[in-house]
Order: C-alpha cells, then sequence, then structure tokens
C-alpha cells in the first residue's frame, strides 16, 4: 500500500506541471491581458502602459513567463497579484478558510441528510413516503442554487430571521465564544442550505439506486432465507456493499472543497475563494488564477487518492500492490 | 419626534450623559449640570412623582435644551456598501474607484472641487497665487493641519509627493501622465514649511483641479521609498493604524471581503461654520455586497443607509419611502456616456499588407451624411425606455451635462426621424437598387456591416440590439456580435479590425482629460486612432482647440473654445452619443446637513453631515 501511496504521489507532479502549463496557455493566449481595462482610460499614456508591460514581464515571450513561473514556484513562490500589488498567498489564504467552512458545512449537510435519506427511501420503496421524496428531490434538482439562496434571502429580509448575506456581525469581535459560534452558524444557514439542497436531491437518489441494487441481489435473499434480523441484512449486508461507489465521489467532493461556489458566494456576499477567482479570471490577474488551480488541482488529486485508499479498506476485494 | 415625545427626549438624555465625556470640548455647563439633576430625580423620587417631575422639567427646560443643543451632533453610524474589496490603500498606485471611493475619505489634495459650482476651491492649501505668465504657482498651505497620527503636514510632504513619488520612475503611477506636458514634468519645490511652488513648463489649465491629487505624508513613506518597497507599500495586507492621512476619516479595520470601516479622525483640521470640530459622524462601515439583489433587500430591510436605484427599481422602492423612511433624490443625468462609432481608418496593416478595413465601407463611414442618416435612426427614447428603465436623458454633447460649466447645450441635435434618415441617405446616393429590401452604395455594395459590443455588458447589448434594430428600419443589414471585453480592446488598440462599435467612456470636468480621445494623435481616438497629422480640416480644427484650450487659463475663454469642439463633434459625428442614465438614490431619512449634488452624489459633504440623535 505505501509503495503504491508513494507512487500516486510521485505522478502528481508531472501532472500538476501539466495543469499549470495548461492554465497558463489559456490565460495568456485568448486575448488580452490584465492591461486591457486601463487601455481604455482616456488619462493614461501609451508610454504608461508600455512601461506597466514591461514592470510585469508581459512583453516577454510566453515560454519565458512560463519558466520563470516555475522557477518561482520552485523557491516557493507564487508571485504578486497584478490587480491587488500583494502576493497571491496572502490574498488566497485570507479566504481560504472562509470556502472552507462553508464548503465543508454543506458538504456534512449534504451527506447527513441525503445517505439516510436514500437508504430510507430504497427500504420503503414505491410507497408514499418514497414517492414524495422523489418528487420533491425532482423539484429541487431543478431549481438552481443561485435562485434558491435568492428565494432564501428574500424570505430573510421579510421575516428578519436570519442576516442577509456576510460571515459575521459587525459586532463579531465583542461576543463571546458561543456567541461567535451562533452567529456564524446563522450566517452559513442561507448558502449552505442553498449549496445543498440540489446536491442532496442528487445524491438521494444514487444512494437509493445503489441500495435497491444492493437488495435484489441473491446474498440479501439467503441472509434473509437464513432468518437475520431485517435490520442486519439491511445496515450489514446491503449497505456495505451499496456505499463503495460512494466513496469515489467522496473523493472528488474532497476537491470541491476549497474550489468554492462562485455564484452563491457573490449572492450571499461570502468572503470566499469562488467570486475572488471569477474576477481574477475575468481581469487575466494571472498569477491569482495559476496559483488557484495549483490547489485545485492538487486537492483533486490528493482526493482521488484518500478516495482509492477508503475504498481499497472497505472493499476487501480491491487490492492495489501484486502479491 | 411628535409620536413619541418621551421616548424622544430619554434618548436624548442618554446621549448628553453619553456626550460629556466624549467630547468635552463642546460640552456647555448648562448641559452638564442639567443632567446631573435629572439623576438626582432619578435616584430619589417614586417611579409616579419621578414620570411627573421629568416630564415637567422636560416641557420646562425645552427651550434651554434647544439651546444647548447646537453642537450635540456627534456620533452614530453611516453604513455604506461597495460591490468589491479596495485593491490598495496606496492611492499613488490603485487608481480603480473601489478604491478612490474609499481613500478619498482618507487623503485630501491641496485643493478640491465645488459639488455645485465646480469650481476649484481651497483644501490642504488655504490660498494660492499665479505669476503673469501663469507658469508659477505658489501654494500657502493651511497652517494647523496635522496628519491623523499627529504630526503636521507641511511643504514637505507635498513636494515628496511630487517628486519622490509621482515623478519617480520606479513607481507606477497613473497620475503621472496628468502631470506630464510633453514629456516634460512640473518643478515642485519647498519655499518654506508653509509654502509651495510649482513651476510648469508650458501653461496648463487643467493645474488647478489637478491639484486634488491626495498629498501622502513623507514621514510614513520615505523609508518605503528610499528601500525600493514604496510599490508593495499599503497594500490591502497593511495594519490600518499604518495609513496615515489628513482626511476626515481614518481606517480602522478591513477584513476581506466582508467589511470595512473608517472612523472619526479627531485631529481633523475642519470646523463647521458654528466652530464644531467635524466630522460628526463616529463611523462609516462599508459593508462589501456583490449582488446588487441583495443591497436592495439590505436597504428595504434597513440594515444599509444608501441604494443607488436601477431603473428597473424605481417601481419597487419609492412607493415604500414613508413606510421604510427613506427619501428618494434624483440627481440628475450621470457623467459618463455609451456611444456608436464608425472604423474610418484608412491605414494598411504592416503585418498583412491589407487595410484595416474593407475599401468600400470605409467610403461609407467617412461620409458625414451617412453618419448623420445613422444619428438621425437612433431612437432615443425607446434606449431610455427600455436600458434606463424609463429614467434616462438624451445625450448629444460630446460634454455631458454632468460637467456642469462646460457643457454646451446648444449643439446639432438629431432627432429621431426616419423619413429624414432616408432622405439624407438617398441624397448621398445609398438607394436599395436590387430590391431586396437592404440599401446599395453608389458603387452597387449591398449596405452591411458588424456591430460589436462586450457582451458582459447587458447595458450596451441592449443599446446595440436597439440600434441594429433601428438602422434595420433605414435599409442597412446590421450584424451584432458581442464579444469578450478584452477582445473588444484589442479591436480598438491594436488589430483596428472593426466596422462599427457600441461602447462608454466615463467623463469627467475638466474637458482636457479627454484629449486621447478627441485630437487626431491620441491612442483612444476611435476612429483614426494615432494620426501623425490630422486627416481632415474638423480634426485638424479640435486638435487647435484643445491645444489653446489647455493654455488658456481665463475659464471663459476656455468655455469658448470647448464650446466650439462640442459643436464641430455633434456636426462631424466621429461617435454617435445614445442616452445617460438617471442618478437616482435612496437615502434613509435619519441625516441632517444632507446636500446632495449632481456632481458630488450624496456623501460629498461627509465631513459635514450628522446622524440625527433619534438614530444614533
Amino acid at each position: 500500500m505505501l509503495k503504491y501511496i508513494f507512487k500516486r504521489v510521485a505522478i502528481m507532479i508531472p501532472m500538476l506541471l501539466g495543469i499549470a502549463l495548461l492554465t497558463f496557455m489559456l490565460m495568456r493566449l485568448s486575448p488580452g491581458n490584465y492591461l486591457d481595462t486601463i487601455r481604455l482610460d482616456p488619462q493614461i499614456s501609451k508610454e504608461t502602459i508600455a512601461y506597466y508591460e514591461r514592470l510585469f514581464q508581459l512583453d516577454k515571450p510566453l515560454i519565458y513567463q512560463y519558466v520563470h513561473w516555475v522557477l518561482n514556484l520552485l523557491r516557493g513562490e507564487f508571485g504578486y497579484s497584478f490587480y491587488y500589488n500583494v502576493p497571491v498567498v496572502q490574498i488566497i489564504s485570507w479566504r481560504l478558510f472562509n470556502t472552507f467552512i462553508l464548503a465543508f458545512a454543506s458538504f456534512l449537510m449534504t451527506w447527513l441528510i441525503a445517505i439516510p435519506l436514500g437508504i430510507w427511501a430504497a427500504v420503503n420503496r414505491n410507497r408514499k413516503t418514497d414517492q414524495a421524496i422523489q418528487f420533491f428531490s425532482y423539484v429541487f434538482l431543478s431549481w438552481p442554487s443561485f435562485f434558491v439562496a435568492m428565494i432564501l434571502l428574500f424570505w430573510a429580509s421579510q421575516t428578519g430571521i436570519l442576516p442577509l448575506g456576510g460571515m459575521h456581525s459587525p459586532n463579531y469581535e465583542n461576543l463571546n465564544l458561543w456567541q461567535q459560534f451562533v452567529d456564524l452558524v446563522k450566517h452559513l444557514a442561507i448558502p449552505t442550505i442553498a449549496l445543498s439542497i440540489g446536491s442532496i436531491a442528487a445524491l438521494q437518489k444514487i444512494m437509493r439506486g445503489n441500495m435497491l441494487e444492493a437488495l435484489g441481489q441473491k446474498y440479501i435473499l439467503t441472509a434473509r432465507a437464513k432468518g437475520l434480523p431485517e435490520n442486519k441484512v439491511i445496515y450489514r449486508h446491503a449497505l456495505r456493499n451499496a456505499i463503495n461507489p460512494l466513496i469515489t465521489l467522496l473523493g472528488y467532493e474532497f476537491s470541491g472543497l476549497l474550489s468554492g461556489a462562485a455564484l452563491i458566494e457573490i449572492i450571499c456576499s461570502w468572503p470566499g475563494l469562488g467570486s475572488l477567482m471569477l474576477t481574477a479570471v475575468r481581469s487575466k490577474d494571472i498569477y491569482l488564477v495559476m496559483a488557484s488551480m495549483m490547489m485545485g488541482g492538487i486537492l483533486f488529486i490528493v482526493g482521488n487518492l484518500l478516495a482509492d485508499i477508503f475504498l481499497a479498506k472497505a472493499d476487501p476485494r480491491i487490492r492495489y500492490d501484486k502479491r | 419626534m411628535v409620536q413619541s415625545l418621551p421616548k424622544y427626549f430619554a434618548k436624548i438624555f442618554k446621549i448628553k450623559l453619553y456626550s460629556i465625556n466624549r467630547h468635552p470640548e463642546h460640552q456647555r455647563c448648562e448641559g452638564s449640570q442639567y443632567s446631573s439633576n435629572i439623576l438626582r430625580f432619578f435616584h430619589f423620587a417614586s417611579l409616579s412623582v419621578r414620570m411627573t417631575i421629568c416630564i415637567g422639567i422636560l416641557l420646562f427646560s425645552f427651550s434651554s435644551y434647544l439651546a444647548a443643543a447646537v453642537s450635540d451632533k456627534y456620533g452614530g453610524e453611516l453604513i455604506l456598501t461597495t460591490t468589491s474589496d479596495p485593491k490598495s490603500f496606496n492611492d499613488i498606485i490603485a487608481k480603480e474607484t473601489s478604491t478612490t471611493e474609499i481613500t478619498e475619505y482618507i487623503f485630501e489634495g491641496l485643493t478640491t472641487v465645488d459639488a455645485f459650482t465646480l469650481k476649484v476651491k481651497p483644501q490642504l492649501a488655504s490660498a494660492w497665487e499665479v505669476s503673469a505668465d501663469g507658469l508659477t504657482w505658489t501654494f500657502y498651505l493651511r497652517q494647523g493641519v496635522v496628519w491623523n497620527d499627529g504630526v503636521p503636514l507641511t511643504a514637505d510632504d507635498v513636494v515628496f509627493t511630487f517628486n519622490e513619488l509621482i515623478y519617480n520612475e520606479t513607481i507606477p503611477s497613473s497620475s503621472r501622465d496628468i502631470f506630464t506636458i510633453d514629456g516634460k514634468s512640473f518643478k515642485v519645490e519647498k519655499v518654506d514649511d508653509y509654502t509651495v511652488r510649482f513651476i510648469l513648463p508650458v501653461k496648463f489649465a487643467p493645474f488647478l483641479r489637478g491639484m486634488a491629487q491626495a498629498i501622502l505624508p513623507k514621514h510614513k513613506l520615505k523609508k518605503a521609498v528610499d528601500s525600493g518597497n514604496f510599490n508593495f507599500t499599503w497594500g490591502i495586507d497593511t495594519d490600518p493604524k499604518e495609513i496615515v492621512g489628513t482626511g476626515p476619516f481614518k481606517l480602522a479595520q478591513y477584513k476581506p471581503g466582508e467589511r470595512l470601516i473608517l472612523e472619526r479622525n479627531p485631529l481633523y483640521w475642519k470646523r463647521s461654520v458654528d466652530g464644531d470640530h467635524l466630522p460628526y459622524i463616529s463611523k462609516v462601515i462599508y459593508v462589501i455586497v456583490q449582488s446588487a439583489d441583495v443591497e436592495l433587500l439590505k436597504f428595504l430591510e434597513g440594515t444599509i443607509d444608501l441604494y443607488t436605484i436601477r431603473g428597473m427599481d424605481y417601481a419597487l422602492v419609492k412607493p415604500l419611502e414613508q413606510k421604510k423612511n427613506f427619501t428618494v433624490y434624483d440627481l440628475g443625468p450621470a457623467m459618463g456616456s455609451n456611444f456608436i462609432t464608425f472604423n474610418q481608418n484608412p491605414d494598411v496593416n504592416s503585418k498583412t499588407g491589407k487595410p484595416f478595413i474593407d475599401p468600400k465601407k470605409l467610403s461609407w463611414f467617412i461620409n458625414p451624411q451617412f453618419r448623420q442618416a445613422v444619428a438621425h435612426s437612433i431612437d432615443r427614447a425607446k434606449i431610455i425606455e427600455i436600458v434606463n428603465n424609463g429614467f434616462g436623458y438624451p445625450q448629444h454633447s460630446s460634454m455631458g451635462p454632468a460637467a456642469g460649466f462646460f457643457y454646451n447645450p446648444n449643439v446639432i441635435q438629431y432627432d429621431y426621424d426616419l423619413d429624414k434618415a432616408k432622405d439624407i441617405l438617398a441624397q448621398a446616393g445609398f438607394v436599395d437598387r436590387s430590391g431586396d429590401g437592404i440599401l446599395d452604395d453608389p458603387a452597387g455594395n449591398t449596405v452591411e456591416f458588424s456591430l460589436y459590443t462586450n457582451a458582459d455588458s447587458t447595458e450596451r447589448m441592449d443599446i446595440a440590439a436597439i440600434i441594429s434594430h433601428d438602422l434595420e428600419k433605414v435599409g442597412m443589414k446590421v450584424n451584432l456580435k458581442g464579444i469578450e471585453f478584452n477582445t473588444l480592446v484589442g479591436k480598438l488598440t491594436s488589430n483596428y479590425e472593426w466596422d462599427a462599435i457600441v461602447l462608454g467612456l466615463t467623463g469627467g470636468v475638466e474637458p482636457h482629460f479627454g484629449k486621447n480621445v478627441w485630437t487626431s494623435d491620441g491612442q483612444l481616438h476611435f476612429w483614426h486612432p494615432n494620426q501623425k497629422e490630422p486627416a481632415t480640416p474638423w480634426e485638424k480644427r479640435i486638435d487647435e482647440v484643445f491645444n489653446q484650450g489647455v493654455q488658456e487659463l481665463d475659464e471663459d475663454k476656455r468655455k469658448v473654445l470647448y464650446d466650439e469642439f462640442q459643436l464641430i463633434a455633434s456636426k462631424e459625428l466621429p461617435v454617435v452619443y445614445t442616452t445617460l442614465n438617471a442618478r437616482l438614490v435612496a437615502v434613509r431619512s435619519k441625516f441632517g446637513n444632507l446636500k446632495p449634488s449632481n456632481f458630488g452624489g450624496v456623501m460629498h459633504n461627509l465631513e459635514e453631515i450628522y446622524i440625527k440623535p433619534e438614530y444614533r
């Protein structure tokens, strides 16, 4: 197993460089650069724009810029943001935690609700409750998350129960630890629900399908024939087999933890990475984009690796090392 | 106040008792004595007696209270929103509005522009004089101005700001272009601690307006400049205490993506007419809200104090004025413009050897009658109705009405008149000869061209769609193409391959700052940029007007020149203007001294604005 993990980590390096090269080329070969917005400012002269081009090294050949960036990366430097004039690591680190909290909350909510719901629906297949769950799943699946967020915000503005966006109340610093926690949860509620509601519907359907498949297997019939209690049949035998595909899914979810949900963040004024990156891509703040792509890439690879390891733990049939 | 008098008084007292500690310099002795009497009563009187006596005293001394209330305007919070984070607190480097809308309350210039007359008025300089030849300007700094860390402002700071920051070749400052004339910079020298002299290479009329440039503290920044770190100084990662300015507010806290707090600068130099130390408001909080819809919800909920109304919100917002306790101000036409322009560039691409634009199309676009017909075909009323949601103004002059003094309303106006447009086109030889419903030019080519605009702006896409629809009515075939902003900029500034473009520019009060657009050698002279020699007589005349205008120090004579320029532009129509948005702002009714102006908006006199006691 260790050997396998080592191999996977070693493959990461060329993969990340590939991701970086692709991102870099996409950013630089698409028309325009960071200076385009100031090009249309009547008060800025040609000479000044040329000066900025030299300063940001945008006049150098592409390959030079890429190699320069990689060399800096090896020294642990991710470069400066054009837009903010501050190291990109600094800008990302401010928002990393916020994005993580939101992603983690919606992750927890999704999985803690969807898995039991899927199991329950499968066990009560085609009864009224199952039909109701499936009906609402279709409804929520077809609602875009930003629309859900908008509706929730409107509701909040009418009732005043939950705050309208943001992450902390203005008096956050003066609260005690418990009050701070409650404040955070209140602010988290709307974006979390908006992000989760569609995923709950989707994941519930997958879980239900897997569970139904497992329940239809011969070994379940055998277990029931042996006279095992129904609880044991479902949770011991069916569930363990039904859950395997979801572990792979979990690995993908991991990579999504820090990529942020730009639309929800914008609507709910959540100070996360998603909206920051959207602006960075649009304004061609290239090093900021590169850093976040690298981060996403690493998480994606690590997430997949973790999923594979979990899978091996959960399913004894899976072996990575040749014996 | 009328509805709950006792509650109102109680609130006042709370604040009175408070303010003894907060602003001892403004407290009148009657006030404090009076308050302690009240306190004693509260201690000894029984409930009912207390109530009667209290009300009795309140009524008895109401008039004397009013006399004492003169300086009781202090305290309270103003909560605003901003759509994006500031990019830096370094005013020399950052120039985006997200930054300057905040730094303008932290830093000040030698002069400022009056929000109503648009004339230059004193700020950090209390007076100035100019030599007879108009080249030497002497500024006398206001005595007693201190930076918000207590260090006095002197001529050294002014000299430092210009010589070591703006004119420093290693610092990317966009202000440098404003203070450089034909490649020559101003000579800035200290005469004594409170006197600075500027020596200009040539006469420069926008000079005084340019002196609104923020002055930065030498004692804080000198070290960073010397070590070459200035470009990374005062970024958004800086400790708020390090940001030192002379303005009415200072930075207290910044949480990226969430909020930014400014607090009152107790050392601010300005006094009110009554001698009060300004500013009145204790805190200005900017909440970062990216979505305008959420901003509206927050405003209606009451958590923010100001909302810039989009035309489409008006019907929703206006009826709630009374119920939600706010006032809607119509500030008149906004700065900035949207227009259509045609490519008149006859040059050849040196790389491919092909002309930038198809010669047959060029022959249409350089024909003034063609452009006049276009101007007559644009239905501005419809643009106002659809794009500005009914709240807009048609634009005809190249300086908008918001420019005030330099705006020339008496230019040629092209009303929406399709028959007239068709007549003009017919006179110029554009008629439908082939019978396919589309015009043909005198040489028999079908009049068909592409109209570009940036697809991410719904406003411009809508305008472009209405224009192309209108032009189809007079028989032109227009292919509307929404493209990426960066691609559009590339077309305008480097490869010049386009037919027609709908674009917008931000405007200003000073006509000379539009030089890059209007003089024939400008790189933003969109229709035919970077000309060596003016291609047409009217472009030559506009060049002359700008060159004379910048050297004419008499404002009235300048106005005559720039009026002529606007008249020429309206006659020759290198750009055809569409409409201007109306500026509608909703403000919570809790402020005193509010003086909204078209140029300055609602908060231009923030230091004088106070919050009414019942809202603190």
